[in-house]
């Protein structure tokens, strides 16, 4: 009946459930010893499509902090020091005159390695940071290139980078969404960024818009243009918790009333998602509540007013999800498209993001957390040398720079180039499919054998393409 | 270039290794055979073949282990073709032979072989042949590494075709109601296995009413049944004018139209990067739900999906139903963002190859558009022979005027024909009479135009007997767009003058789809009309910039060894014979795939389990002669999908319950056999009907239009203030289906992905469908309308609790439920804050979120 093809029951963990856990709640607790005693006869147990599961081999990385920057954030005044476009500035370049930096460029930490004051906080995590410098991809406009960010296609519905890693990996804390994605556009490809395709809906985001202390989490695919049903699901506005708890009883002990007469996997599995959810009710709201965060971590984060309020808030939310064990995290910041007033749009843009990243590199850090977690950060693409027609910088797919951090890759290590003025990758060039094999592999998995059978083809995040960029693994 | 007829056997080689396994008569042969000299033979076989093999085969060759760049060097046509990054040899052209470059080691990245540069003179050989014509002798299609099995491929059962099957004998005469029966249990008592006893009444009826209707039956409803059933075991004549009258109700078109749309991936709106609104989809939508309810034979009803522009219509009604039927092909998902016109065309066409041949024959030809590993140039040829027939095709899908610059690909609908503009015209000759077998012979053609406008047309074509062909072969819609295309534009009457007039009518006639502006008529149709008429070249690997040959417009063929193919018309796209061909019942795929669906719908797994792939890569058939026999059932009931619904669930193997049996279990846990009924989950439409039905809050009007419609064409992704209606209480299948946008109530209960062809849904049990039933606005709203329902049925709390069993779950309480409803309500009454309102509202809310709600047995 289930249609849960993909998984392979050998590498699906046995589900772990403590003696507590069976008794905090009742209707689980019964249901799950007696589903348990007709284990035996079951051909098949239900299994949560989300249960952890065993990576290809050991990985570096246990989870991703996607740091997503729409619009094409420009490298060559942040992150790709050209030193040659400063002196070249004013002469023509490809379709326009050549624009120097807007920031000052300086070599940061132990490694030197050189990063502008656009990013002085992040700056001085240098020696954490591994900066690919070769990046490319195929086309540049927003909407194919931000999907094909997430996808790997501009030209087909794929699965998200998300869904196939929760394919791949399950997640650990089951009271919670194991990918979920903060801020995410509704342009631009919208829901297919953090859709599952053709893979079981369970692997998609789940979004969450407001980046206030108490947001309100709704399954992926809504949309907030849209009157829909399943916006709040996560709180019953009209029911104490006891009176919630009696009724879910009441409904346990009817689905209990169909386990007479042989194994049942799937009302076994309603069941148990009925538990999961009372307790996720119970979660979702505690991590999303920032009071017991400390004052000089709020302010760390840039909390408390001024332009890093709202990403701090959604960097210290993406903490909180890692920590508590949600396996793909993705916070969007949009409005990286500088064609014009680079120098006051660019230092706009960064003074937004630059203490909440720093802060948040430094809070997984303290925490022990950065050697375990993947953070990447970048846009759909970078930016050009040249102007343009007005004073800023036009779209660039040939080359620019993401950087990735902790989750086992080299720190304070730069790998790939763009030619003298930045325009084009020219050195080790690290594709968004290779960034996708690289992350994947990072996480244990092998992205050529991360596939799944969808009509008739075995199919993967990186297609047919991808190679995993090894220099950048510590 | 030459056409050879197909041959089944040429194909077959290819045929075992790929889901494509296709070929086509036309495009069978790529390169002509060339004549060869004796002395450039020599030179070849001594200067150039050997060292080849030597240097080249190992990793571009049928023998190496892994082809490498997708460059086959081992044929004629492979080493022409070229792989990757291009034709490795241009017979008399150095520059464009890359095979060169690679052995000069020009490019850095392009040295071959591998870090060996040959000596200058073997490189001097090869320049000198390429120089000659780069003749080679070896004739024969390039071929993957693994060499398929030719005898595998020849016997593979899904390309056989469907053959009559003798019914088979069983043991115990007395338990089969019909030959379906025989099949299933001639299975079961093979494996020594015995069929469990028959549902209950209460069930049955519950059981039938999902399957066909997809809402529940009301207790009234039940309660009949069960009583003129005379027992717990409904009697055969009740139940034969039960299915009857569910066949007959317009809610069976609402239920199994929906199963068509997942696999026609309908959607209201272009998905992908901009999501520009499809504001007339809906009557794509209602096109099924009627054809459905009808029992339109399903030959015709493919027919006119593909090609209903092409078929002849006897009124204006018949004529719009055709045009909207077309709306299959256009409704697909469009990247608006492409700037190369060229490249969206393309990816459209993709799209087309793609839905046609998975929906209706469920295998995958769109692979075969680049084949970047398994690099296959039969099946890359087969595919453009294809593409070429769609890419003659004009989509009208009407988003998007390009204001503000964010739809680079604006399109238009088409009209609506109308009564009164209808002039009687003899049937266009476009039409073969012989390849439309189910053609009305009275058929005509309704015009758009006046007599006048008529004349005026026929006159562009004066003393052009090819321009005139053409017209003749024109839809009315196209000759509309064809005489407004003429006409219009500015300095029309200058051009006239100037003497470009017959240029322009050139233009005009023959493809008439282009900028144009339409004069009479309610523009309303997505649909298609064919374009400009036009072969396709190859796109090696799909890339634009790597024009290879150009492939003769044709079909699959492998598959209707036997059939007679027809010659695609040069004025036509083809799709008219692709249509025919679709629907021919020599066709071994579509009769099969469609069976297969209707089991799937009815029993919760198909005959073959992938449903939507019946190639080599797809699973094999449980009962092959059962799905057989009703593959020739399909076809010999004039494809009448009711009436094989019909003869399905009068089974008894249908009609089974879900008890469990330890013996059988033992043997065949996974319920392969059908020893009893699979217990199934609800699909998410069902879910959401049957929440609203219960609560008494259906409502069963079609709405005939939808809520995209009136917020008209825009991208919705990008207009943060337009509000999608998902609220209404009309049936989910009129839900606004918006791609990346599909309400909630839906998309948790896997729903089908629009962007996608589906054939099997998801079944996943996850949380968030959990929070949904404990806390959605949704479920709180209908629970207090079933609250209020049963309250008023009865005025004590057991009769009240026994209206609530038979309404939600369509059958009584047993004592201990009873009891155990009395005790919940007693204590929620008493929880602080909770009116006995709150607790009767979450008492029906727990029916809706029980898993037997959920499920049927």
């Amino acid at each position: 009946m289930s249609t849960n093809r993909p998984f392979d029951c050998s590498q699906v963990q046995p589900l772990v459930l403590t003696r507590r856990d069976m008794l905090k709640g009742a209707g689980a607790g019964f249901g799950y010893l007696a589903f348990a005693g007709l284990c035996a006869e079951a051909a098949a147990p239900y299994q949560s499509p989300l249960l952890p599961k065993a990576p290809h081999f050991t990985p570096k990385a246990k989870r991703i902090i996607f740091l997503a920057m729409q619009g094409g954030p420009s490298h060559l005044d942040t992150f790709d020091y050209k030193p040659k476009l400063i002196t070249d500035a004013g002469k023509a370049g490809d379709k326009g005159k050549l624009v120097a930096p807007v920031a000052e460029f300086k070599q940061r930490g132990q490694s030197g390695l050189w990063i502008s004051d656009a990013f002085s906080k992040v700056a001085e995590h240098a020696d954490d940071i591994c900066l690919l410098r070769g990046m490319t991809t195929d086309i540049p406009n927003h909407p194919q290139a931000f999907v094909q960010m997430h996808t790997g296609s501009a030209r087909f519905v794929r699965p998200s980078m998300g869904a196939w890693t929760l394919y791949g990996l399950g997640t650990e804390n089951q009271n919670l969404p194991g990918f979920i994605t903060i801020a995410a556009p509704v342009a631009l490809g919208g829901a297919q960024n953090y859709g599952s395709a053709f893979l079981p809906a369970s692997f998609q985001g789940t979004r969450i818009d407001q980046p206030a202390g108490n947001a309100s989490a709704k399954p992926a695919k809504g949309n907030a243009a849209m009157a829909t049903e399943g916006i709040g699901n996560i709180r019953n506005p009209r029911l104490s918790e006891k009176a919630q708890r009696e009724q879910l009883d009441l409904v346990q002990s009817m689905n209990r009333d169909l386990l007479t007469g042989g194994a049942n996997p799937e009302v076994e599995g309603v069941i148990q998602s009925y538990e999961l959810a009372f307790r996720m009710q119970a979660e979702i709201p505690k991590v999303m509540d920032f009071r017991k965060e400390s004052a000089a971590t709020l302010q760390s984060y840039g909390i408390g007013g001024g332009p890093t309020e709202g990403f701090g808030k959604q960097c210290l939310m993406a903490r909180r999800f890692a920590e508590a064990g949600v396996r793909f995290i993705e916070v969007c910041h949009q409005g990286w498209d500088h064609h014009n007033g680079l120098k006051t749009r660019l230092n706009g843009s960064s003074a937004a993001v630059d203490q909440p990243i720093a802060a948040l590199l430094a809070d997984l850090k303290r925490r022990d957390m950065l050697k375990d977690t993947l953070v990447i950060w970048g846009g759909e693409f970078g930016r050009t040398p040249t102007n343009g027609s007005a004073d800023g910088r036009g779209h660039n797919a040939k080359g620019y720079t993401m950087w990735m951090a902790g989750g086992g890759v080299k720190g304070g290590y730069s790998h790939g180039a763009t030619d003298d003025h930045g325009g084009t990758a020219v050195e080790d060039k690290t594709h968004v499919h290779d960034m996708h094999a690289t992350a994947l592999h990072l996480l244990g998995l092998d992205h050529e054998k991360l596939t799944y059978r969808y009509a008739g083809r075995d199919f993967r995040l990186t297609d047919v393409h991808g190679h995993v960029a090894q220099k950048v693994i510590a | 270039m030459m056409n050879r007829p197909a041959t089944l056997g040429a194909c077959l080689t290819i045929a075992a290794a790929f889901v494509v396994s296709v070929s086509l008569r036309a495009a069978d042969k790529l390169l002509p055979s060339e004549t060869i000299t004796p002395d450039q033979l020599a030179f070849f076989e001594k200067r150039i073949r050997p060292v080849l093999a030597a240097k080249c085969y190992k990793c571009h060759s049928a023998e190496a282990e892994k082809v490498k760049g997708g460059l086959l060097l081992d044929t004629r046509d492979g080493i022409r073709l070229g792989g990757a990054t291009g034709h490795a040899v241009e017979p008399g052209d150095l520059k464009g032979s890359l095979l060169i470059a690679a052995l000069r080691g020009e490019k850095k990245d392009l040295l071959m072989p591998p870090k060996e540069k040959l000596p200058p003179e073997v490189i001097a050989d090869f320049e000198k042949w390429i120089l000659m014509g780069a003749p080679d002798p070896r004739d024969g299609k390039p071929k993957l590494a693994k060499k398929p099995d030719a005898s595998e491929g020849k016997n593979f059962w899904a390309f056989q075709p469907v053959q009559p099957v003798s019914v088979p004998k069983v043991n115990d005469s007395k338990w089969p109601a019909s030959d379906i029966d025989r099949f299933v249990l001639a299975k079961l008592e093979q494996n020594k296995l015995k069929p469990v006893a028959d549902a209950d009444a209460h069930t049955l009826i519950r059981r039938l009413y999902f399957d066909l209707l997809g809402i529940p039956p009301t207790p009234a409803e039940v309660d009949a049944f069960v009583r003129e059933s005379h027992g717990t075991h409904a009697s055969t004549r009740s139940y034969e004018a039960l299915v009857d009258r569910l066949l007959a109700s317009p809610q069976f078109g609402e239920r199994w139209g929906r199963h068509w749309l997942d696999v026609a991936r309908y959607a209201e709106s272009s998905g992908k990067e901009r999501n520009y609104l499809y504001t007339q989809a809906w009557r794509y939508r209602d096109y099924v739900i009627d054809a459905i309810n009808a029992d339109k034979p399903y030959d015709q009803f493919i027919r006119e999906q593909v090609a209903g522009d092409l078929l002849p219509a006897k009124n204006a009604a018949e004529r719009n139903e055709r045009l909207i039927a077309t709306g299959f092909l256009a409704m697909g998902p469009k990247g608006f963002n492409e700037r190369n016109r060229e490249q969206f065309v393309m990816d459209n066409v993709d799209e087309q190859i793609d839905v046609t041949t998975r929906a209706v024959m469920a295998v995958t030809v769109s692979c075969a558009r680049c084949h970047d590993h398994k690099f296959d140039p039969i099946s890359t040829k087969d595919y453009y022979a294809v593409a070429g027939i769609f890419k003659s095709t004009d989509i009208y899908y009407g988003t998007g005027d390009g204001a503000a610059g964010k739809n680079r690909q604006p399109g238009k609908l088409l009209p609506l024909a109308k009564d009164a503009s209808f002039k009687e015209v003899k049937p266009a000759s476009a039409v073969p009479a012989a390849s439309t077998p189910q053609a009305e012979p009275e058929a005509i053609k309704p015009s758009l135009l006046t007599p006048q406008q008529e004349a005026q047309l026929a006159k562009l074509a004066q003393g052009n007997p090819k321009l005139a062909e053409r017209l003749r072969s024109l839809t009315p819609e196209q000759k509309a767009l064809a005489l407004a295309r003429f006409q219009g534009g500015a300095g029309a009457a200058k051009a006239a003058k100037a003497g470009k007039g017959a240029k322009k009518a050139t233009r005009a006639v023959e493809s008439p789809g282009e900028r144009t502006e339409l004069g009479d008529g309610e523009r309303v149709i997505m649909g298609v009309l064919d374009g400009r008429v036009a072969d396709c070249p190859i796109y090696v690997r799909g890339e634009l910039q790597e024009k290879g040959p150009v492939i003769p417009r044709g079909f699959v063929a492998v598959l209707n060894p036997s059939g007679s193919v027809q010659q695609i018309p040069a004025s036509q796209s083809g799709r008219l014979e692709l249509a025919q061909w679709l629907t021919s019942p020599q066709n071994p795929l579509t009769a099969r795939v469609m069976a297969n669906r209707v089991w799937l719908h009815l029993f919760g797994e198909g005959i073959v389990a992938s449903a939507d792939n019946f190639g080599a890569t797809g699973d094999r058939p449980t009962h092959p002669e059962l799905l057989d026999f009703l593959a020739g059932r399909l076809v010999a009931n004039q494809w009448s999908v009711k009436k094989l619904v019909r003869e399905v669930v009068l089974s008894r193997t249908y009609r089974l319950s879900a008890a469990h049996d330890t013996k059988n279990f033992a043997t065949d846990p996974d319920n392969s056999l059908y020893w009893r009924a699979n217990q199934r989950r609800l699909d998410a439409e069902s879910i959401r009907d049957a929440v609203l039905a219960v609560s008494g809050r259906l409502d069963l009007e079609p709405p005939r239009s939808s809520p995209v419609t009136a917020l008209g064409d825009m991208d919705i992704g990008r207009n943060r203030n337009a509000v999608l209606k998902a609220d209404s209480r009309k049936r989910s299948v009129y839900l606004p289906i918006v791609r990346d946008m599909v309400p909630d109530v839906l998309d948790l209960f896997d729903f089908a992905e629009p962007s996608l062809v589906v054939a099997n849904r998801d079944v996943t049990t996850v949380p968030s469908q959990a929070l949904f039933m404990l806390n959605s606005p949704f479920i709180h709203e209908n629970s207090t309308a079933l609250a209020k329902r049963v309250q008023t049925a009865a005025s004590d709390d057991r009769a009240r609790i026994t209206s609530a069993y038979l309404t939600a779950l369509s059958r009584p309480p047993t004592p201990v439920e009873l009891a155990r409803g009395e005790s919940y309500l007693k204590k929620l009454s008493a929880e602080p804050g909770c009116s006995p309102e709150t607790a009767w509202t979450t008492f029906c809310q727990a029916f809706i979120a029980s898993a037997e709600f959920r499920y049927i047995k």
